[in-house]
């Protein structure tokens, strides 16, 4: 059984509107790196916030180990099953990049082995931020760091599935090859690793592409 | 728990807005405790005082409902009667006939002791009654009541001092007792009395005395001791002018008579001298009784043993007129109910009238009267500030709806950063809302203690203009009335917190002039546990209804939409 399945997913955002996706059929599995590419407006942002459950799906339905995503409580699912990292990263400005992985443990409601400030500080330090960067505010901190504090936080209470938009949009070559190796890291540790991505680099790296087509 | 802490992060990060925020919770707060101490200040000042105030009350006959009644059937038998022979040319149409008007029913109209002690079984446990017999006898031999010369005594029976009962007198003229509409003679009959050289009244106890003493300036007994309440025998305590003018010591008897019948003597003993501060500063009445210090005190139940053995020895004569008059003395009775408190007056007030007191009878107590005039400028300032409290609550709640509204708008990205990482709406809501209280509950604080600290002499000064706005309007209404004796004058009078206030200033007893008021001035405490409770209530309700804005705007907001918009 498929970690994540999409079963016949199609979604407009009203009914005047054109439909944006159509009858999409996806599976993930853990341990892998999937790319989701297309062209502009082919809906791989919004393909993401469904998977994400930030949006619902028109119609079709999107199993987790085989239950209905829709059908549970889309913040649980959202603060424990799935990180997102965000193309504008998402961050909250007035915090420190420990604050920000902090604060998204404490809203998972995870029970941990230690201290949250420790374990958070060891993810920045694993994406590559050092102690002093980690008590930045995000706004000094460069758009590669705060990719890096974005996926920190992603991790931060060890979702199965990391959902990354974009993730290597704004970032100069050196930095993108970090990125993507950041991610080769998670997935071989098991985690299901969805990049939303018009980077053909990006989805070079990826164990499986889905096109999506303008509708 | 990190909802708190990131609240608390919330706060002291967005400086600016939080301090102003707390300005305009400060300066709600410090309005409303100002507003809400003067409130407790008046109810506080009004409860200390009621509970310092000794309530007595008096049953009077309603004259004027009277004379109103008497024309009633005379215009009722006008109309069933078609002849003219009830009404003459002459007669008034439509007014009072004063030839008509029997006095009589006035005479009839007082009540007996026995009827105002059947109406004692309306007060209740705590309340008490007294009351107070007056009549007046002439001197005999040599003793002269103060103020009079040899010849002026023999004269006074036959020259303008002999003054019938039934003259239509409501009662004596030096006030001792009490209020002349509570009278009652002992009606019925038409007695012929005439005013004597001195005034005898007759006590049922001490605590009537009491109340004669308060009214009625210093007294006190200097020599021997006052009479026994409860004896028959005729003993008397008289003022010290009276003792040195006739040179008379305790252990001393006199001899008084009937000033109708100078055969009719009664001889008391006398057992005490008082002084009478008061009485010092009299000036010359022009009656001998009706200077304080012709005034002879004895037991009730003395005065009834005279009353009776008067009666006993009455001549009756008949005029040519076919009327009945009798030299029999007959006093002038005066009954006074004290209650508790108020509310066993207003009980007894309408009691009263279920135990068969007559609709033509009103129950008063010039205390509470003279309490309510006292605390009017209070009263109206707490009214004031009642209005005042609420229009800064409204428009306090209205400016802070409004910046909580922007502060939403301005933190509109956080509420979908927090949400799209899976943190609840509720959640979020919460945090906003805590941040509120807290804000909201500093200011509250700094607020009460500011507030508390000018709420004394803001309220006394706001009082005090208020006294002299009340006074101006009096003063103004004398000078068209031409008074010039400064009536309308208000002494001083401390009420608060204290509650010895009633022995400080006006707390207990109020000025019975009927034109000087004696206002309450000033309050020594006002901001209490009450008024903090209360600015409690008013912090949680601004924090509820600017929450509630902040909540419904939380509810609607959509993360991908907040975030989508922002990209």
């Amino acid at each position: 059984m498929s970690l994540l399945k999409l079963e016949h997913v199609s979604y407009q955002y009203d009914s005047a509107s054109p439909v944006v996706l159509k009858d999409i059929d996806f599976e993930f599995d853990s341990g892998k790196i999937y790319a989701i590419v297309g062209k502009s407006g082919a809906g791989k942002t919004t393909l993401l916030s469904i998977l994400s459950s930030l949006a619902a799906p028109t119609e079709g339905t999107i199993l987790l180990n085989g239950e209905d995503i829709t059908k549970t409580d889309k913040y649980k699912f959202r603060s424990r099953y799935v990180g997102v990292i965000f193309q504008s990263f998402n961050l909250l400005p007035h915090l420190t990049a420990l604050e920000n992985v902090i604060l998204s443990m404490n809203i998972s409601g995870k029970k941990f082995d230690r201290k949250e400030k420790e374990m958070a500080m060891e993810l920045l330090k694993k994406v590559g931020l050092s102690e002093e960067e980690a008590h930045r505010r995000v706004l000094k901190l460069s758009g590669g760091q705060q990719q890096r504090v974005a996926i920190a936080r992603a991790l931060s209470y060890d979702p199965g599935i990391i959902l990354a938009d974009e993730p290597t949009g704004n970032l100069d070559v050196d930095t993108q090859q970090e990125i993507i190796g950041i991610f080769r890291m998670l997935a071989k540790e098991g985690k299901c690793v969805i990049l939303v991505t018009h980077s053909p680099e990006v989805a070079k790296s990826a164990d499986q592409i889905y096109e999506l087509k303008k509708q | 728990m990190y909802i708190i802490k990131n609240a608390v992060k919330s706060i002291t990060r967005n400086k600016l807005r939080n301090v102003l925020l707390g300005i305009i919770v400060f300066v709600i707060a410090v309005s409303a405790c100002v507003a809400l101490s003067i409130r407790e200040a008046a109810d506080v000042a009004k409860k200390d005082a009621l509970e310092g105030l000794t309530i007595t009350a008096q049953i009077s006959f309603d004259r004027m409902s009277a004379m109103e009644q008497m024309a009633k059937p005379e215009e009722a038998s006008g109309q069933e009667e078609t002849g003219d022979e009830q009404t003459t040319p002459e007669e008034p149409q439509g007014g009072f006939d004063r030839g008509g008007f029997d006095f009589d029913i006035l005479q009839g109209s007082s009540l007996s002791l026995d009827e105002y002690l059947t109406y004692t079984e309306a007060q209740q446990e705590g309340d008490s009654y007294y009351y107070s017999g007056a009549f007046s006898l002439d001197a005999t031999g040599d003793l002269l009541p103060y103020g009079t010369e040899e010849e002026d005594a023999t004269e006074a029976p036959d020259e303008g001092n002999a003054s019938s009962i039934n003259d239509r007198r409501g009662g004596m003229e030096n006030g001792q007792m009490g209020d002349p509409q509570a009278m009652g003679g002992r009606g019925g009959k038409r007695f012929q009395v005439n005013e004597g050289d001195f005034s005898v009244t007759g006590y049922s106890s001490y605590d009537a005395m009491l109340g004669m003493f308060d009214e009625n300036g210093s007294y006190s007994v200097t020599e021997g001791e006052i009479f026994d309440e409860d004896s028959e025998a005729l003993d008397c305590i008289i003022s010290s002018e009276l003792a040195l003018y006739n040179d008379l010591e305790v252990g001393d008897t006199i001899v008084l008579c009937n000033p109708e019948c100078e055969e009719e003597t009664y001889s008391l003993k006398v057992t005490g001298i008082y002084t009478n501060e008061t009485s010092s500063s009299q000036e010359n009445n022009r009656f001998a009784m009706n200077d304080p210090a012709n005034n002879i005190y004895i037991s009730y139940k003395a005065a009834e043993a005279i009353l009776s053995a008067s009666e006993a020895a009455a001549n009756t004569t008949t005029d040519s007129d076919g009327e009945e008059t009798s030299v029999v003395l007959s006093d002038t009775l005066a009954f006074t109910y004290t209650f508790a408190n108020v509310d066993h007056y207003n009980t007894f007030a309408e009691r009263v009238y279920d135990l068969g007191l007559s609709e033509e009878y009103r129950v008063s107590s010039e205390d509470v009267a003279a309490f309510e005039n006292s605390i009017t400028p209070l009263e109206t300032l707490s009214g004031a500030a009642f209005w005042f409290f609420v229009i800064v609550l409204a428009v306090g709640a209205v400016i802070l709806v409004t910046l909580n509204i922007f502060n939403l708008r301005e933190r509109k990205y956080e509420v979908g950063v927090l949400t799209a990482i899976g943190m609840k709406k509720s959640k979020v809501a919460v945090q906003f809302i805590f941040e509120l209280f807290i804000v909201t509950f500093a200011a509250i604080i700094l607020g009460a203690g500011v507030g508390a600290a000018a709420s004394v002499p803001v309220t006394n000064a706001l009082l005090a203009d208020q006294i002299e706005k009340t006074q101006q309007s009096q003063e103004t209404t004398n000078e068209r009335f031409g008074f010039k004796d400064g009536r309308g004058e208000a002494p001083a009078g401390d009420i608060g917190g204290d509650p010895n206030a009633g022995e400080k200033g006006s707390g207990g007893r109020f000025d019975r002039s009927g034109t000087a008021q004696n206002y309450v001035n000033s309050v020594s405490t006002a901001t209490n546990i009450h008024v903090i409770l209360q600015l409690i209530c008013v912090g949680i309700l601004l924090t509820v209804i600017s929450g509630l804005a902040a909540l419904i705007s939380i509810m609607r907001y959509e993360p991908l939409k907040i975030l989508s918009d922002r990209t």
